[in-house]
């Protein structure tokens, strides 16, 4: 009967070692980097500028954070620009946005549409706000 | 005697490949492009290619939850299609009265598709208590017939005077499939793990019909309901599609060596 136990020696390796474990072993492990990566980067916060026509810094422009609802954007929450034109929205839930900025007097900005690839995501914009206006 | 060039069947085998893998390649094109498939020239290559299509369905229905639902559902089926087609393809190696009955029973089975029976399927598995459970989901393919048919044929290539040796021995019949049958027929559980995975992974009316909760669905239900919802499908429909095809072509890929051996084995004698 022993003779049909097989050899014990290698009985690890040829259970561990093999493509059908190794395969699934490395999306697993590449899932869960992606899971921490995320988890330390969902604060939802997102960083821009807005600047008027001639690329001047706007003061007090309200900056508006549109999330996607479905089919439609819905207004999620607003804030105000710094004294260099800066904002920063905290708090976004969603991984579907966009953003506006107005400013009476100014004018406002066009939505522009930004895709995260995780609910939250911290994001910094890579383009400013513009207003069509002079500040 | 001067050999033939094999570059002419090679050029030609390359060619068909090509033609078989456009329409993989066009639907991860449109995965990542959103390209409408009515857009006249169509472009061969992705415009402005992104991933933001596998992140909207992600979040657009429960994903993680239909895809471990589906693998739980999975893992069930093949578990259970490697024991009992092990266990009926060695029975079908031995010889016993009424076995021309049986095997003629068994081909006959395989015509009546399974539509036809799946309100008695649904009736027994009710009142074994198993509705809107892992279980009842997997339970109409815990043994498929051409699997039993694939271990048989696999079986039936293995020397009989192994099985005697073993029996001289004095290992029971439980042992002589588990430790010598089961590993010289690798192929024909490969055969066995891809067909069964494949089917259970697809399968859409039995789910359909006997989950009670979104909680239980699985992937095949959570496309359904995500053509529901949303109204330009285009890209995230694909890329839909391409995350549900992901685990059937990685498990092939994987096993697609012992799949081949496991379908051909028996189809050869001498």
């Amino acid at each position: 009967m022993e003779a049909y136990s097989g050899s014990r020696q290698h009985g690890w390796r040829k259970w561990l070692l093999n493509r059908f474990v190794l395969v699934p072993a490395a999306i697993l492990a590449v899932a869960g980097a992606w899971d921490l990566y995320a988890s330390a980067h969902d604060d939802g916060l997102v960083i821009g500028q807005v600047l008027d026509a001639q690329g001047k810094p706007v003061e007090g422009a309200e900056v508006t954070l549109w999330v996607f609802s479905f089919t439609t954007f819905a207004e999620n929450r607003s804030v105000k620009t710094g004294s260099d034109g800066s904002f920063r929205i905290t708090g976004n839930p969603s991984h579907h946005i966009q953003l506006s900025a107005a400013k009476p007097g100014i004018g406002a900005s066009q939505r522009i549409p930004i895709r995260l690839y995780f609910r939250s995501q911290n994001t910094k914009l890579a383009a400013p706000l513009v207003l069509p206006g002079k500040a | 005697m001067r050999r033939s060039p094999t570059w002419p069947i090679h050029l030609a085998l390359i060619a068909v490949c090509f033609v078989m893998l456009v329409p993989f390649y066009w639907v991860l094109k449109t995965s990542v492009s959103g390209e409408n498939i009515f857009t006249f020239p169509p472009s061969i290559i992705p415009r402005n290619p992104h991933l933001f299509y596998y992140v909207d369905v992600w979040y657009a229905i429960p994903f993680a939850r239909y895809f471990l639902n589906s693998v739980i559902v999975s893992v069930i089926t093949i578990a259970a299609n490697v024991v009992f087609n092990a266990m009926a393809g060695y029975a079908l190696t031995r010889e016993f009265r009424g076995k021309g009955f049986i095997l003629i029973l068994f081909l006959s089975c395989m015509m009546v598709p399974f539509q036809a029976t799946i309100i008695p399927a649904y009736l027994i598995t009710g009142q074994l208590g198993l509705l809107n459970s892992y279980v009842g989901l997997a339970l109409p393919q815990f043994s498929t017939i051409i699997c039993i048919f694939v271990f048989k044929a696999s079986f039936d290539a293995i020397p009989g005077s192994l099985i005697d040796a073993a029996k001289v021995d004095g290992l029971p019949e439980w042992r002589i499939v588990w430790t010598i049958m089961l590993p010289l027929a690798k192929s024909a559980m490969a055969t066995n793990v891809i067909l069964s995975f494949i089917w259970s992974w697809n399968n859409f009316l039995w789910p359909l019909i006997m989950t009670r909760t979104p909680e239980m669905q699985t992937l095949p239900l959570g496309l359904a309901r995500f053509l529901s919802y949303q109204e330009d499908t285009t890209g995230a429909l694909y890329a839909f599609c391409i995350m549900v095809l992901a685990p059937g072509i990685l498990l092939f890929l994987l096993a697609q060596k012992e799949f081949i051996q496991g379908l051909t084995s028996g189809a050869t004698k001498g």
